[in-house]
């Protein structure tokens, strides 16, 4: 397991090394949002082959973030916490290729198609602790853009300043190695021992 | 006699406090489990969810963004006196706290029908309401229930199940999940009654202290196994790898008819519930 200490933005090359169970700590802009309506409307654009309002710069993470615009235009970083990304799967794939993505992120995973779709752009998947928003806040710095601001807090697309935002554990890297097909494989491959276990266990509970 | 203003008050704190502070029994079981792990990814992640849990108490603040769909599970005991109007207070309690709580909400609560968000809309918060036998209070449970492991509830219908075919259907349930609802999780799992009650029962399992023991031996066996069983799967902490999946697997059953509706449910690894018991003359017990 190596650690990585990623300025952002990334590239194909700088993630190039990177593989599934390192950990990455992110410093520079991530543009983040937590919600389906963001999803639809970035392809909209991308339909109509009109700029999104925001630069991605290759790093697209799910992370709702309540974050509050005071009277001077400064913000208040309330808190932020990942959501589960393969509710996004059917998105994704277009997403990495026509946003030419380098890092997604977010928690639990992406499907298979979007695990492809990274190894042909170069990109990796990092997965921030659900339930660990105390600590991820706290490497939120700035905020530098909202967009969409029609949207509940946690749906609109955000440009924010990070420092170290970590530990992230990758997930997917960009050599089509996913952790999470291969421990669903596992799994799979496993239920059948993991069943006989079961009816030894049931079988001596019963003769006890 | 118990007042509306003491159960508006405790409904509003009950809320706020499960959204801080992860329950005691389950930072035990994290800290057993991290130092259970033997992968080295595993163990640091458990770290990271105990700092977590130590931080957002330091702070005071969330655990986790998502605050959830609002579940309150009222007990009323068979002796308790209470004035007024027991949902009303409750409601009113809920919706104070949403619009006075620091650091603000983000708006979870949506129209099923229009998946518009932003609440509060009809039935919120969920109210769920049971009765049980001689007791002078009421207790009130307070669960917010979030995205990533609401979603992977299950409920299936069977005929005359055997126990073997139980647990194989909650083996798939499991590992279905997989690494998406914030792992190592409590699964709950409801057996008999008809197709509500096995909801409910599976739900309030999951409600059970983890580490307790199941008075029913036979149930208390299946806990075991299946703890292990789903421990064997190797989803592991946040579904990227190891031996902590469950924390705990918690059963609770029914009598019912030749059809035996089994349901499995999920919290995630903050499994945030919070309860309350305010009895006849007023006093108020955190039970956790």
């Amino acid at each position: 397991m190596a650690m990585h200490h990623l300025t952002l933005p990334p590239t194909r090359e700088s993630v190039a090394d990177i593989r599934v169970g390192d950990i990455v700590y992110l410093t520079g802009d991530i543009v983040v949002t937590g919600g389906l309506p963001a999803h639809k409307r970035i392809v909209e654009y991308l339909d109509a082959g009109k700029e999104l309002p925001i630069e991605m710069g290759g790093v697209f993470i799910h992370l709702p973030h309540m974050v509050e615009e005071k009277p001077d235009g400064s913000w208040t970083i309330h808190y932020v916490n990942p959501t589960t990304s393969t509710r996004f799967n059917n998105f994704l794939p277009r997403f990495i290729r026509d946003l030419d993505l380098h890092i997604l992120g977010g928690k639990g995973g992406v499907g298979e198609e979007a695990v492809e779709a990274m190894r042909e752009n170069g990109c990796i998947y990092v997965s921030i602790l659900g339930g660990g928003s105390p600590i991820m806040s706290e490497c939120i710095k700035e905020v530098r853009q909202v967009e969409w601001r029609e949207f509940p807090a946690h749906f609109r697309l955000s440009r924010l300043r990070v420092e170290n935002l970590g530990p992230l554990t990758v997930g997917v890297d960009a050599h089509g190695g996913s952790i999470y097909d291969a421990l669903n494989e596992q799994a799979r491959d496993r239920l059948p021992e993991i069943l006989a276990q079961l009816d030894r266990r049931r079988a001596e509970a019963a003769g006890a | 006699m118990i007042d509306e203003a003491l159960i508006q008050e405790v409904t509003a704190d009950l809320y706020s406090a499960a959204l801080r502070r992860v329950p005691d029994d389950t930072k035990r079981a994290l800290a057993a489990a991290r130092d259970r792990e033997t992968s080295e990814n595993a163990r640091a992640t458990l770290d990271l969810m105990l700092r977590s849990t130590a931080l957002a108490e330091k702070k005071d603040t969330f655990v986790c963004s998502d605050n959830g769909f609002p579940i309150y599970s009222v007990e009323i005991g068979g002796r308790a006196h209470w004035s007024g109007d027991l949902k009303a207070a409750i409601t009113r309690g809920f919706n104070q706290l949403v619009g006075t709580i620091s650091p603000p909400l983000l708006k979870h609560v949506a129209n099923p029908l229009t998946n518009e968000r932003g609440g509060p809309g009809k039935d919120m918060p969920a109210i769920n309401v049971d009765l049980i036998g001689d007791a002078d209070y009421i207790d009130i449970t307070c669960i917010p229930k979030a995205l990533g492991s609401g979603r992977f509830a299950s409920i299936k219908t069977f005929i005359a199940p055997s126990l073997a075919d139980i647990e194989a259907y909650v083996m798939d349930v499991i590992i279905d999940a997989g690494s998406q609802h914030c792992p190592p999780v409590i699964v709950g799992v409801g057996i008999g009654g008809n197709f509500d009650m096995t909801a409910k029962l599976a739900s309030r399992a999951t409600y059970r202290e983890i580490g307790s023991i199941n008075p029913e031996p036979l149930l208390a066996a299946m806990e075991e196994r299946l703890t292990e069983a789903a421990n064997a799967t190797g989803f592991g902490p946040m579904g990227t790898g190891g031996e902590t999946t469950a924390l705990a697997v918690h059963i609770d059953y029914a009598f019912g008819h030749g059809y035996t509706p089994v349901a499995v449910c999920f919290n995630c690894w903050i499994n945030r519930r919070a309860k309350a018991r305010i009895y006849n003359d007023g006093r108020v017990e955190r039970i956790f």
